[in-house]
């Protein structure tokens, strides 16, 4: 049986009518969730990685409860899921080409040489290379987003959790931001899984994202 | 009739709980020594010397003038007023118990937290209000180990040598000092190295060490106590400056009663 990507049991979001979520995010699939500033879907992302915790429910990564984890074992299973928060949270005081190179260097006993190489890689990919030696202040709020989105895909991994991605950019950015989050394709769909949160979706990008749910009044509406 | 026993009260409970948090903080930094993965160190490492660059290199110029200028001022008097009385020896007791034992690290941790635990603090809250510290967390690196060590580990070396530093500038100063008021240099340094004690040297370097532990936690402490307002920014780092002088008094003060 397939263990969903990501798996939200009776979670509540929301502050002034709060909503009590279930749902599953199925394995090779873009997924997102969209409902309006107070709705509180932009927490879903923090409540999977454990960042915070839910006032009910619980979240399950990839058949995992990060908030029942030791903290160390907690820190690097978040190495298998990709974190693109909402603005970009890059650390102001390294470049580009630092900010991507960290989770590397950080998390990894790769050599500097290999993780250079895996950074380049990244940099190509995501159009980065002309700024990669500037701090995230001298370079606009596309290319902060690309680079953040290449330090979420550093460890290439399996699972990339996406909030207001696209907030901001032009359609045609978005859905370059949104292939590179897919990694390709594979037999089963997506080579990655992705869930997005935000409060709305390009309509460009409404048919590479298989499921797409909004939240309405409390009710969660799988959108056709 | 209760209601103002209940605000103090309420205040002091606060404040008890903000101190048993800052020992939490504090023993979890020391912990994490312990847990700082072995690619992480090389990482934490480039920060540390950045950390240094900024807490104990560029405080140089700094202690050095402050220092000179206190040691000098004090010396000259004394060596002019004990002269009178013929007891110019005394200023030997006076450079190493008034100066080097406690104005030395006194006043270089004073130098530090004003110039670095206000910085520290301000860089941190400003991590935690972009979104840097959850950014982090979200990658697998604990905040405490990339952020809190580095300058942890930066302010306790800093301030421990910035104290050898003030203590050898202010026995020279002291030397011009009493040069200037007619004793020669042989007599200044006999003076001073007969009331030099092992012990003296001790405590001021146990200060030192510290001292810089203060200085590396209260201002990290109060820098990621923040949530997401950018107001919250200035306070954290006037609550870090106040929290830690009110520690390196209250310190320095304890030093006294156990020595």
């Amino acid at each position: 049986m397939n263990v969903p990507a990501l798996s939200f049991d009776q979670v509540t979001v929301g502050d002034g009518t709060p909503s009590v979520l279930s749902f599953d995010v199925p394995g090779h699939r873009a997924v997102c969730l969209l409902g309006d500033a107070t709705s509180g879907v932009g927490t879903l992302g923090r409540y999977a990685l454990a960042l915070d915790r839910p006032p009910t429910g619980r979240v399950l990564v990839l058949g995992e409860n990060l908030a029942e984890l030791p903290r160390r074992a907690a820190l690097a299973f978040r190495r298998r899921v990709g974190y693109l928060p909402a603005g970009d949270g890059l650390l102001q005081n390294l470049t580009l080409y630092d900010n991507v190179a960290l989770p590397l260097r950080f998390g990894s006993d790769r050599s500097e040489i290999a993780i250079d190489g895996r950074i380049q890689v990244m940099l190509t990919m995501l159009r980065l290379q002309h700024v990669a030696r500037l701090r995230p202040a001298r370079v606009n709020e596309e290319e902060r987003r690309r680079a953040a989105l290449a330090r979420a895909l550093a460890f290439d991994p399996e699972l990339v959790i996406l909030e207001q991605p696209f907030d901001g950019l032009t359609t045609r950015t978005a859905a370059q931001i949104l292939e590179l989050a897919r990694g390709g394709e594979s037999a089963e769909g997506a080579r990655r899984t992705v869930f997005i949160v935000g409060q709305s979706l390009p309509d460009v990008l409404r048919a590479r994202v298989e499921l797409r749910y909004r939240l309405v009044r409390g009710r969660l509406e799988l959108e056709t | 009739m209760f209601a103002p026993i209940a605000v103090v009260g309420t205040h002091v409970a606060r404040q008890v709980a903000r101190v048993g948090a800052l020992a939490r903080f504090s023993f979890s930094a020391f912990q994490a020594w312990g847990t700082l993965p072995a690619a992480g160190r090389r990482v934490a490492r480039r920060v540390l010397l950045n950390q240094l660059w900024f807490t104990a290199l560029q405080a140089i110029p700094l202690v050095i003038v402050l220092s000179s200028i206190l040691s000098f001022l004090v010396i000259s008097q004394a060596v002019r007023e004990l002269g009178r009385i013929g007891s110019v020896e005394l200023i030997g007791t006076l450079i190493v118990v008034a100066i080097v034992r406690e104005l030395g690290p006194l006043l270089t941790a004073l130098v530090v937290a004003g110039r670095s635990g206000t910085a520290i603090a301000a860089e941190l809250a400003t991590n935690k209000v972009m979104g840097e510290v959850d950014a982090l967390e979200g990658m697998g690196i604990d905040p405490v180990h990339y952020l809190v060590l580095p300058r942890f580990a930066a302010a306790i070396v800093s301030v421990f040598s910035l104290t050898i530093l003030f203590d050898g500038v202010a026995i020279l100063a002291g030397l011009v000092a009493a040069f200037a008021n007619g004793m020669s240099a042989g007599h200044y340094f006999d003076i001073v190295l007969r009331s030099l004690a092992f012990r003296d040297a001790g405590v001021t370097l146990v200060k030192g060490i510290v001292f810089g532990t203060i200085i590396g936690t209260v201002p990290s402490f109060h820098g990621l106590a923040v949530r997401r307002a950018a107001t919250e920014v200035p306070i954290a780092s006037s609550h870090a400056v106040v929290g830690s002088i009110l520690a390196i008094f209250l310190t320095s003060a304890l030093f006294v009663v156990v020595s």
